[in-house]
């Protein structure tokens, strides 16, 4: 349950939506995308309310979701995973692997083929082949090795800060994700109970150590 | 008797061809849509019907009525499906089986209101009749032509499914309905489309049956229990299943009756009986 929760990004703007397990974080995400009823409030995209639209028609005004737990489409190949709901723009099948060569490796294989971190590949680049406006990632480095959350996360940077795609990462991750956006919020209870500069909270050992402390990557 | 076997063996694959044309749609839309629809013989009924006005009332060829009845059947499976069948995809499988039987009792009651109970004959084309004769075997056209029907049939389906974009909306939509809605695919309109698709098939099966079995009221019911013989052997979802277990039964049925007459019809309920116990998910089905 969420409650007046408000936030706000800008074309190209970065947001980390940090928290406990089980605050919120994937509601939020799914009400912005429709999946999840709005009790009250609203969802603006553009400056226009999409609150009334469907899942489907707010992807195609630009919201691109990256679900959590890897949701490929089983029967289907990477390749036609990648094509299924592609939409002309930038990011089309070259772009996409040129930013993850291992899916050109595996284009041929079917969804349910593919390692967990290809997996989550895999769920990226066929958000990105609709060409949204705003990426949300829902978790994105939950469960992989290590090896792969720095390829990951090197992919994510590059969609960023040199494509200026604006996002939107859900993570428990806090480092990493405070170290991908420009702002962030921490959510507890259902209410906001942070806003600052995702550079500034980094620093701030202390107040991130209060909110998200148990989840913090050692180094 | 080998001559025997073989023409009955021809007779059996072209009623089986005639069967897997009427129930490959339900095959696809139980399969991969999870929605029961036991009106689909009224569907076939209804395509019959239509094949007869349209060479009956409106003197067209028979092979204006086939792709019109495809075309009808499919139009009202969009209408049926937009109004009344949506409403219950999520609704349990007792209130799909309970609404789609009421719908058949409907579609009974207007055919007989609008056609009489009697059975209806069909003007085929003169290309279509008759026989070729093979050493001394006489194979019918129409039956060659049921073949050739259902094999391009098959061939589009697999094609379509497989093959194109839509198809891979299709199967996307069917693994994952939220993910797809999220990445922006429409997948109600995929959905209608699909049953649509699989209605018309129905339609084209009814016009294609009524030479071979004829064609009254009870079709719709009748003919359902053939269907959804097809499509619990095959497996559900199955384009390949519903092609193998419709050939087997059209194939037990014709020898059954004409080998062993005692059996009649039952060899194939046995048949279907065997076969689930060895595969309960039916030869290809998946869950």
């Amino acid at each position: 349950m969420l409650d007046h929760v408000s936030v706000a990004l800008p074309v190209g703007g970065s947001l980390a939506l940090l928290g406990r397990n089980g605050v919120g974080k994937t509601t939020m995400i799914l009400t912005i995308m429709g999946i999840l009823p709005l009790s009250g409030g609203s969802v603006r995209f553009h400056g226009q309310d999409v609150s009334t639209l469907a899942p489907h028609q707010r992807a195609r005004r630009g919201i691109g979701w990256v679900p959590q737990e890897r949701d490929v489409f089983p029967s289907l190949t990477v390749e036609e995973n990648l094509t299924v709901a592609g939409r002309p723009g930038r990011w089309d099948l070259a772009s996409i692997y040129g930013l993850f060569p291992r899916l050109q490796e595996r284009k041929g294989n079917m969804g349910n083929q593919l390692s967990g971190g290809e997996q989550q590949m895999l769920t990226i680049g066929r958000t990105l082949m609709t060409n949204p406006d705003v990426l949300l990632l829902d978790e994105p480095l939950e469960g992989l090795a290590p090896i792969i959350v720095e390829e990951l996360t090197a992919a994510i940077r590059r969609m960023a800060t040199d494509e200026g795609m604006a996002l939107v990462l859900v993570e428990q991750h806090a480092e990493v994700a405070l170290d991908l956006t420009e702002d962030a919020v921490v959510i507890e209870r259902g209410v906001i109970a942070h806003r600052a500069k995702s550079r500034e909270l980094l620093a701030d050992r202390e107040t991130l150590d209060r909110f998200v402390g148990l989840n913090l990557v050692a180094d | 008797m080998t001559g025997n076997l073989l023409i009955v063996l021809f007779d059996g694959l072209a009623f089986g061809m005639l069967l897997f044309v009427l129930s490959v749609g339900l095959s696809v839309t139980l399969g991969l849509m999870n929605f029961v629809n036991l009106g689909h013989g009224a569907f076939g009924m209804l395509g019959g019907y239509l094949a007869l006005v349209v060479t009956r009332e409106a003197g067209l060829s028979f092979f204006v009525a086939l792709p019109a009845a495809f075309v009808g059947a499919a139009v009202v499976g969009i209408a049926c499906e937009r109004t009344l069948f949506r409403r219950l995809y999520r609704s349990g499988e007792l209130n799909q089986v309970l609404f789609t039987v009421g719908l058949v009792f409907v579609a009974t009651s207007i055919a007989t209101f609008l056609f009489g109970t009697g059975q209806q004959p069909i003007q085929i084309p003169d290309m279509l009749r008759g026989w070729v004769e093979i050493g001394g075997l006489r194979f019918g056209i129409y039956r060659i032509f049921l073949i050739v029907v259902a094999l391009v049939v098959t061939a589009a389906l697999v094609f379509g499914l497989e093959f194109t974009r839509f198809g891979a909306k299709v199967r996307a939509a069917v693994d994952n309905q939220r993910v797809a809605q999220g990445l922006g695919i429409d997948v109600d309109t995929i959905f209608a489309i699909t049953f649509a698709l699989g209605c018309g098939l129905a339609g084209l099966g009814g016009a294609l049956a009524i030479e071979i079995v004829g064609l009254d009221p009870t079709f719709a019911i009748h003919y359902l229990i053939y269907v959804l013989i097809v499509v619990a052997v095959g497996g559900l979802g199955s384009i390949g299943g519903s092609f193998v277990a419709a050939a087997l039964l059209g194939i037990a049925d014709v020898a059954g009756k004409y080998f062993v007459p005692e059996l009649g019809s039952f060899l194939i309920y046995l048949l279907m009986v065997g076969v689930l116990f060895w595969r309960p998910l039916g030869l290809f089905g998946k869950r």
